[in-house]
């Protein structure tokens, strides 16, 4: 154990010396000219030299950004009030004059910038409060640009809508419309629900980029009522809630990894009927004893409060 | 742990110095402002003033049933009304405001409110109703389901369920909750840098929930009562500058519970145990939680920065105690306290450092602590039995607290123009108190590899392999009676972990791209002879978005899943005598298509979605039972829509949605209250449903 504590220091240790020399490094990797492309000059008359070609008629309609915050004038920080469209799209006189796509940052996947520059338009405006976490955050560092889940030219972003954001999501986390397509769900497939209720898209410590520190205090920000300290807990319930329930959905009921008395019988083995094997001749018309274990709540026809139990005398979580 | 924290918190702080210095030169580099006085923005189009729109109509469901209508508010049979508004207002002086609507004719309606100056505030109110339709078939004798007391009909108690007076007595009650969540809040932007908000949420939960309540050997399903207020509040300061940006919060939850209890009359003889005729359960007792965060975020140089997250809570539980029973004729010894004074302290923290080192590499390292420090106090408590006895030996609460220590290291490298490298080591920490398991690491070890080597073909490989060890594994000797000493707690027990993924996505023509993905995973118990053995799982789906034309586009979309575990255990409290296994098939199958009938004027559609799952139980003894009947379920939904636009601000809708679902559930299946003599059950039916839709609404915008 000893020995892997000290590998384990001894690793963070190298990395930290690592991120000093690359850092000090970075001066001269920093300098290097941006991917060719864009020019440094910006457009005669601003959106107007844009608009010209870019009309209404245009097959990518860019007209509804004008109902949008970002075309507010009287906010002094909207790109309207500031560069207009090359506020976001970076300067704009090489593309007018050539019309070459490769002279104008377009933020689509095709762009000769990457990722990374793209955002950096977003961000020099969007880096504080939620985003604070984005750089290192799982969705930054693999590519996903801004502009994969957001819309600026639509006069609502779906992404930022209940009923639509989850189809966004699933562009990528194709598997989670799968489970919110299961027997036992949370509400997302209903549209009272939304991904961003429990995941914060931009950034965040935990493993599944959750809205708070720990899977636990995510779950009780909707079920405070499972968040005590009751006086007699069921230690995984107080540990983690994904060690009995799956959070998308499950082929279980109330979104279980599996059902009694085989989810129970996982940890509970003392002598008696926890350790008995449960089998289908319990099963109504076949003759079999050990119905009650196993039909209707079954282990929870008795120790009904799982989640926990203030009652003095709860202490095997049956009253 | 201790010295290794340190020397990571140290490694990360050692590069400060380094990457500072090269931080000014690498900011500093900037373009002059433009002229743009000649920027008139003539052909922009701002929209000032009030633009919105209205949906009104109706829509008929065929059938009756709390599955079909779960989450949506369509349970029932019957008309229903549709109405949907949202209204937006822009003023020259960037005042604004939005009012929505949705769903203003089901129980999932919401509506809210925002409005304000952009830019300097904004002061919003929302109202949500989220119902949950849980049940349709539950049975009961059972008088006063929804409040605090059940009471009994005449006949009762009696030995057995068969002889208890069930067809006269049995009353139907759906299990049905619903949240109504009121918000208000608001924010303020005083200068550019700095944000301010606050955001209040009262929500009240009321309906009914199913329990159980166990006199001993005998038991009964209860209907309990919800009825849950939950305040919630959330405020926060917020700075952004180019290189710094902060954001400091509080967060409070006050949780307040109507029916501290639900009392029940016993509906069975207890021979020997007088008094045991009425039982009390604890329901959720009211809590608060406070929590104070801050995130900061530091540009060190152009491409590092550090982030950090610090986050100190306190929950505390101080219900006023229950009586240990509703049995007068018991003695029961006084309880050492009234109330629990329960308390709970969090901190939670994440330091990390990223670094874009050079084009070609990246680097990030993080280190992670959570910790819940149970600061209960612990007292010995004389407990009764099921209202039925004294029992004979007491019992001290246990205080569960765990401290979770984590260290990331990551590297990103570009091997080549469109191929990037990753490998990562990940150490995990966790200590708890009062478990069989002092203390568990976990070491992972990952690899990735992600490229656009061809145009058309994105494609990315996953592999990650995970050890995890405890300390020792010695029963808690406050756990009477003993678990079998061979089992190891699947959440602390040895284990190793593979776990793979592939994903591609292949743009095959300019209109037609295809999406596989394929993920697995493996957990081996190695050193746990009860409990869980063994678990796998492989998920594989695959998608298609193929625009047919200009006006016609279609999605296909698929998955399997399976989900299988092991399990043993021992009926003679020795070695394992049976063994269990689950396993859970699940296929997704969705078509879409979507068709511009008539350019600008018509649009029609269709979606059709079929699930199937099923879940394989068996425990196998020396008896040799058959297998259980498997848990399965399906559902076939279709749905067809047509959009018409009568005008260049009207529009006619319409939809036709079917959808039929079956399941089986030996859990359910054939057991009514009175198949087990000494449980009186729900007599639930596992959901069954054919429901159609028709709907029909007129849109107008303005």
């Amino acid at each position: 154990m000893r020995i892997r504590k000290s590998l384990s220091a001894v690793l963070l240790v190298l990395s930290g010396l690592a991120f000093s020399v690359v850092a000090a490094a970075q001066g001269a990797a920093a300098s290097e000219a941006p991917a060719a492309g864009q020019g440094t000059e910006y457009s005669e008359n601003g959106a107007d030299t844009c608009l010209v070609c870019h009309t209404e008629a245009w097959p990518y309609p860019i007209f509804p950004i004008f109902k949008t915050k970002h075309a507010n004038r009287a906010d002094k920080r909207t790109p309207f009030a500031g560069l207009q469209c090359e506020a976001c799209h970076g300067p704009g006189a090489k593309h007018a004059a050539t019309a070459s796509k490769d002279a104008i940052n377009s933020f689509k996947a095709t762009s000769f910038l990457s990722v990374g520059q793209r955002n950096q338009f977003c961000l020099n405006c969007h880096q504080g409060s939620a985003r604070i976490g984005w750089v290192g955050s799982k969705h930054e560092i693999n590519n996903v640009a801004c502009t994969s889940c957001h819309k600026l030219h639509v006069e609502r972003d779906p992404v930022l809508a209940k009923a639509t954001q989850p189809e966004g999501c699933y562009k990528c986390h194709s598997k989670v419309l799968a489970d919110f397509n299961k027997p036992s769900v949370h509400p997302v497939r209903f549209g009272i629900m939304t991904c961003s209720g429990c995941h914060s898209t931009h950034g965040s410590s935990t493993p599944a980029m959750l809205v708070k520190p720990t899977v636990n205090q995510t779950c009780y920000t909707c079920h405070a009522e499972k968040r005590g300290p009751f006086l007699w807990e069921h230690a995984p319930v107080a540990e983690d809630c994904t060690l009995c329930h799956v959070p998308h959905g499950s082929a279980r009921a109330v979104l279980l990894t599996k059902t009694p008395p085989l989810l129970c019988q996982q940890c509970h083995t003392v002598a008696g009927h926890p350790s008995v094997a449960y089998t289908s001749s319990g099963l109504p018309g076949r003759g079999g004893g050990g119905a009650a274990f196993l039909l209707a709540g079954g282990c929870v026809n008795c120790h009904s409060q799982v989640h926990g139990s203030n009652h003095p005398s709860g202490i095997k979580l049956m009253r | 742990m201790k010295t290794a924290t340190q020397l990571s918190l140290l490694a990360m702080l050692s590069t400060l110095s380094a990457a500072a210095a090269a931080a000014d030169g690498a900011a500093g580099a900037g373009r002059a402002a433009p002229d743009t006085s000649r920027w008139q923005c003539k052909l922009c189009k701002f929209e000032d003033g009030l633009s919105g729109t209205v949906e009104v109509g109706g829509a008929y469901v065929s059938d009756s049933s709390s599955k079909f209508g779960e989450y949506n508010g369509l349970n029932k049979d019957g008309g229903y009304f549709i109405g949907d508004f949202s209204a937006r207002f822009r003023g020259q002086d960037a005042g604004y405001w939005n009012l929505d609507a949705a769903n203003l004719g089901l129980d999932a309606r919401s509506l809210s409110a925002e409005g304000g100056r952009q830019g300097t505030y904004k002061l919003w109110l929302n109202y949500q109703e989220l119902p949950h339709f849980i049940s349709d078939s539950v049975q009961t004798p059972f008088i006063g389901s929804g409040g605090a007391s059940l009471t009994l009909p005449a006949g009762f108690p009696a030995s057995t369920t068969t002889l208890m007076p069930l067809p006269s007595t049995l009353r139907q009650v759906d299990l049905e909750t619903k949240r109504k969540e009121l918000g208000v809040g608001a924010a303020w932007t005083p200068a550019r840098a700095w944000d301010y908000g606050v955001n209040f949420r009262h929500q009240i939960r009321e309906g009914t929930l199913g329990t159980a309540g166990a006199f001993f050997v005998t038991a009964s399903q209860l209907v309990r009562p919800v009825d849950y207020v939950t305040d919630q509040i959330d405020a926060s300061a917020s700075f952004t500058d180019t290189r710094f940006q902060a954001k400091l919060a509080y967060y409070g939850s006050n949780f307040t519970n109507n029916d501290p209890s639900l009392t029940w009359q016993n509906p069975f003889t207890a021979p020997g145990f007088p008094g045991a005729d009425a039982g009390q359960l604890a329901l959720p007792p009211d809590n608060q939680f406070h929590q104070v965060t801050a995130n900061l975020g530091y540009q060190l140089a152009e491409r590092t920065r550090a982030t950090a997250d610090f986050a100190v809570g306190r929950g505390t539980q101080n219900q006023q105690f229950l009586t240990p029973t509703l049995n007068g004729t018991l003695a029961v010894p006084a309880l050492p306290r009234t109330s629990l004074d329960g308390r709970v302290d969090t901190v939670n923290a994440n330091l990390a450092l990223n670094s874009a080192v050079t084009d070609r590499l990246r680097l990030k390292a993080a280190y992670i602590y959570n910790d819940r420090d149970n600061q209960t106090p612990q007292s010995t408590y004389s407990w009764v039995t099921t209202d039925m006895f004294v029992a004979p030996s007491q019992r001290t609460n246990l205080p569960y607290s765990f401290t979770q220590d984590k260290a990331q290291l990551r590297a990103d490298y570009k091997a080549a123009e469109r191929t990037t490298t990753s490998a990562g080591y990940d150490y995990d920490s966790v200590k708890r108190t009062f478990q069989e398991v002092n203390k568990a690491n976990e070491n992972t070890f990952w690899g990735k590899l992600a490229s656009r080597y061809l145009d058309w073909v994105d494609l990315t490989l996953k592999y990650a392999y995970s050890d995890r060890n405890y300390s020792s594994y010695q029963p808690v000797p406050e756990i009477t009676p003993p678990e079998n000493p061979l089992l190891r707690k699947y959440n602390m027990a040895d284990r190793t972990r593979n776990s793979g993924e592939l994903r591609a996505s292949f743009a095959a023509t300019d209109t037609i791209s295809i999406g596989l993905q394929f993920d697995a995973s493996k957990d081996d118990y190695s050193n746990s002879t009860i409990g869980l053995t063994s678990a796998r799982e492989y998920n594989f789906g695959g998608d298609i978005t193929w625009m047919l034309s200009n006006q016609t586009s279609l999605h296909l979309f698929a998955n399997r899943q399976e989900i299988k575990s092991e399990q043993s255990g021992s009926q003679t409290f020795s070695t394992p005598d049976w063994s269990g296994e689950n396993k859970d098939t699940i296929h997704f199958v969705g078509v879409g298509v979507k068709h511009v009938a008539i350019k600008d004027k018509l649009e029609v559609g269709a979606d059709y979605t079929f699930t199937r799952s099923k879940g394989a139980i068996s425990v196998n003894t020396a008896a040799n039972e058959p297998a259980f009947p498997d848990i399965s379920t399906s559902r076939n939904s279709l749905k067809l829509y047509a959009n018409y636009r009568l005008k260049d601000n009207v529009s006619l809708r319409a939809g036709y949605w079917y959808e039929r679902y079956d399941s089986d559930d030996w859990a359910l299946d054939g057991v009514t209250p009175d198949t087990i003599p000494n449980v009186l059950t729900f007599g639930q039916l596992a959901p069954q449903y054919r429901v159609h839709v028709i709907a029909m609404s007129v849109r107008y915008k303005f």
